[in-house]
């Protein structure tokens, strides 16, 4: 595996040249935080900026989620690590931002670390997926290494009774402070606006008592089937730490398993739940 | 003084929860936050500070100012009271007490009462924490505020190795301590004690120059700076949710079936809809010019109405922003704005 460094250097070298060529006007990657291991998402524009962004381990954040703030028509460059790129293909999927508009530099990256805790990030919080779907540049080598299953750590929620699954998303939903952070670190969440903001009707309490943090957050979720690529922003972003992504996906691998189908593998895949073929599994009516 | 042993603090705990309702930091897996407890195992001290500030012990996050029942031809409605018991509150690390007194200048002496908080804070106990480390986050030196700072406690616990020692600062905290059947400290440990308070100031946060800021943010108003600090910015709302001085509230009416009630909820300038009004026009649709908005009424806007910063520097939004904001950046790189206006 090329190591962080390595990358940044490319990164910075390729952004120098997307920005100087004006290929791009705007290269969406990652600079320096208040120390180093809290590197923040950042937006160069001139390749005096370029000389800023910054790679290593604990860059984790999905700059997908930035790509919407630009008008269409922008040309972008942005760093995608492997689930980074699946979001990117879900955006271009349901028409958000087109191809020719986006230079993507591919990052192929093992062992990004939790800003909080400073624990590797495995396949239990997210996709695990190594190396980027698609990209126009790379700035490390391919990962060999085939990366393990993301649904193993579902297990123990499998192993759960109806009820006893249920108290179990009623403690964790149930700690919810509503600060939206979830949704709003979500690369899928781009509603305008978002149901629970909508005041005529207002679907969901504000107050973050279990029934309004229930439709908050089993709404969210079924919104986000077949689109989430499990790249873990929301679990990471909440401050009481409830494991959203273990609902991801599951309801992910209900999806693959019906549809036959990973959310943001391939651009010329339609979204699940916008599609209809023949032959899709009826499991969904039971 | 007396002195706490781990033995005793089971007891300890007891005691407080004999003289009514008692809020401690109560661990959650890697969360730990204020909880009212009822059993003295849940408390934890072993923390470096809880996510969420103390400030929901006096302004919760909802709260219930009116019932209602819609009828067919009229509305029944009763004002909930507001009759607050005396309460503890145990743990609460220097910065966080003073944010109390910053929250005093809003909801208590700024010309309107709020009767809700002062009710609270009347029959509140503090129970003040020294800091034994530092968070690189954290930055409260720049209030005056040191690690093993006692303003504002009424009574304050020192960790002395496994044990902890407890001193009365006020009369409020004297009658309670008198009162919790504790073993008195020896000279020793008041020796320990009154070192560890003297030496407070010794353990060093960052810190930031805030003369003349009030101005000079005003004047940093209209500057592109906000653009750049606010590139990251995803807009929600967890470094509000989370600061124990931030206090800007919507009053909703949650309604299941026909029953209801109007409750004051937490808000949050970063929120979209904060500023949306009924006409439909929002006068902050940017995300510079929310997250402006929050430091400018922190140091600026606060300032000029109350005389004090409405910032303690105890580094909960710069840990908690899912995009690594730190505020004290924020504030230095517009104040230096503001300079060049």
């Amino acid at each position: 595996m090329t190591d962080a460094k390595t990358i940044e250097t490319r990164l910075k070298e390729e952004a120098k040249k997307l920005l100087e060529s004006g290929v791009v006007s705007v290269v969406l990657g990652y600079g320096p935080g208040y120390d180093e291991k809290h590197p923040m998402p950042f937006a160069a524009s001139t390749p005096e900026e370029a000389e800023n962004l910054v790679f290593n381990e604990f860059c984790t954040a999905n700059m997908a989620r930035y790509i919407g703030r630009y008008p269409a028509g922008t040309k972008l460059a942005v760093a995608v690590k492997g689930a980074d790129s699946r979001a990117v293909i879900v955006l271009i999927q349901e028409g958000k931002v087109k191809r020719e508009d986006l230079v993507m530099l591919g990052i192929p990256f093992k062992g990004l670390k939790d800003q909080a805790t400073g624990r590797e990030i495995d396949e239990k919080t997210t996709g695990a997926t190594y190396n980027p779907v698609i990209y126009d540049v790379l700035l490390g080598d391919l990962i060999r290494e085939a990366a393990p299953s993301p649904y193993t750590v579902l297990a123990e929620l499998q192993s759960m009774g109806r009820d006893e699954r249920w108290a179990f998303w009623e403690k964790e939903l149930g700690k919810c402070i509503r600060c939206y952070a979830c949704r709003k670190a979500c690369p899928m969440c781009y509603c305008d606006p978002c149901f629970v903001d909508q005041t005529r009707p207002q679907w969901a309490d504000k107050s973050p008592n279990i029934q309004g943090n229930l439709m908050y957050h089993l709404t969210r979720f079924y919104h986000l089937a077949g689109r989430c690529v499990d790249c873990g922003e929301c679990s990471r972003a909440c401050p009481v730490n409830i494991p959203l992504y273990l609902f991801h996906k599951e309801v992910a691998r209900e999806c693959e398993e019906m549809f036959k189908q990973k959310a943001g593998m391939d651009i010329n895949d339609k979204p699940v739940m916008v599609d209809f073929k023949v032959e899709d599994s009826n499991d969904i009516l039971e | 003084m007396k002195k706490i042993t781990p033995e005793k603090f089971p007891a300890f705990v007891s005691a407080l929860l004999g003289k009514g309702p008692l809020w401690a930091p109560v661990a959650d897996g890697e969360t730990v936050n204020f909880t009212l407890i009822s059993d003295p195992v849940q408390v934890t001290l072993d923390f470096y500070n809880t996510t969420l500030s103390p400030k929901g012990v006096f302004f919760p996050q909802s709260e219930e100012i009116i019932r209602y029942t819609l009828g067919k031809e009229r509305i029944e409605s009763e004002a909930v009271p507001t009759d607050v018991k005396p309460q503890v509150v145990l743990g609460v690390r220097p910065c966080d007490v003073r944010s109390f007194e910053v929250m005093d200048a809003i909801f208590e002496s700024g010309g309107i009462t709020d009767p809700y908080w002062k009710k609270r804070r009347e029959n509140t106990a503090i129970i003040g924490f020294a800091f034994d480390t530092v968070d690189p986050a954290d930055f409260y030196n720049a209030f005056g505020i040191h690690a093993a700072d006692e303003r504002g406690s009424d009574l304050f616990l020192v960790k002395q190795g496994p044990d902890f020692l407890i001193k009365a600062i006020t009369k409020k905290g004297e009658e309670l301590l008198s009162a919790l059947g504790l073993d008195d400290a020896s000279a020793d440990d008041e020796k320990y004690y009154n070192e560890k308070i003297a030496r407070g100031p010794e353990l060093k946060t960052r810190t930031i120059n805030l003369e003349g800021a009030p101005d000079k943010l005003t004047r940093a108003f209209d500057s592109p700076y906000w653009q750049k600090a606010a590139m990251a910015c995803i807009s929600c709302g967890t470094c509000t949710f989370v600061c124990p001085t931030c206090h800007c509230f919507d009053i909703n009416d949650e309604t299941l079936f026909r029953k209801g009630a109007r409750r004051r909820l937490w808000d949050a300038c970063m929120f979209t809809n904060f500023t949306l009004e009924a006409s439909g026009h929002n006068p902050r649709t940017k995300v510079s010019q929310r997250l402006r908005q929050r430091v400018s009424h922190k140091f600026s806007y606060y300032v000029k109405n109350f005389e004090v910063t409405s910032c303690v520097g105890c580094g909960r939004c710069t840990r908690s922003c899912p995009v690594n904001i730190d505020i004290l950046s924020v504030a230095e790189g517009a104040i230096k704005e503001g300079e060049k206006q």
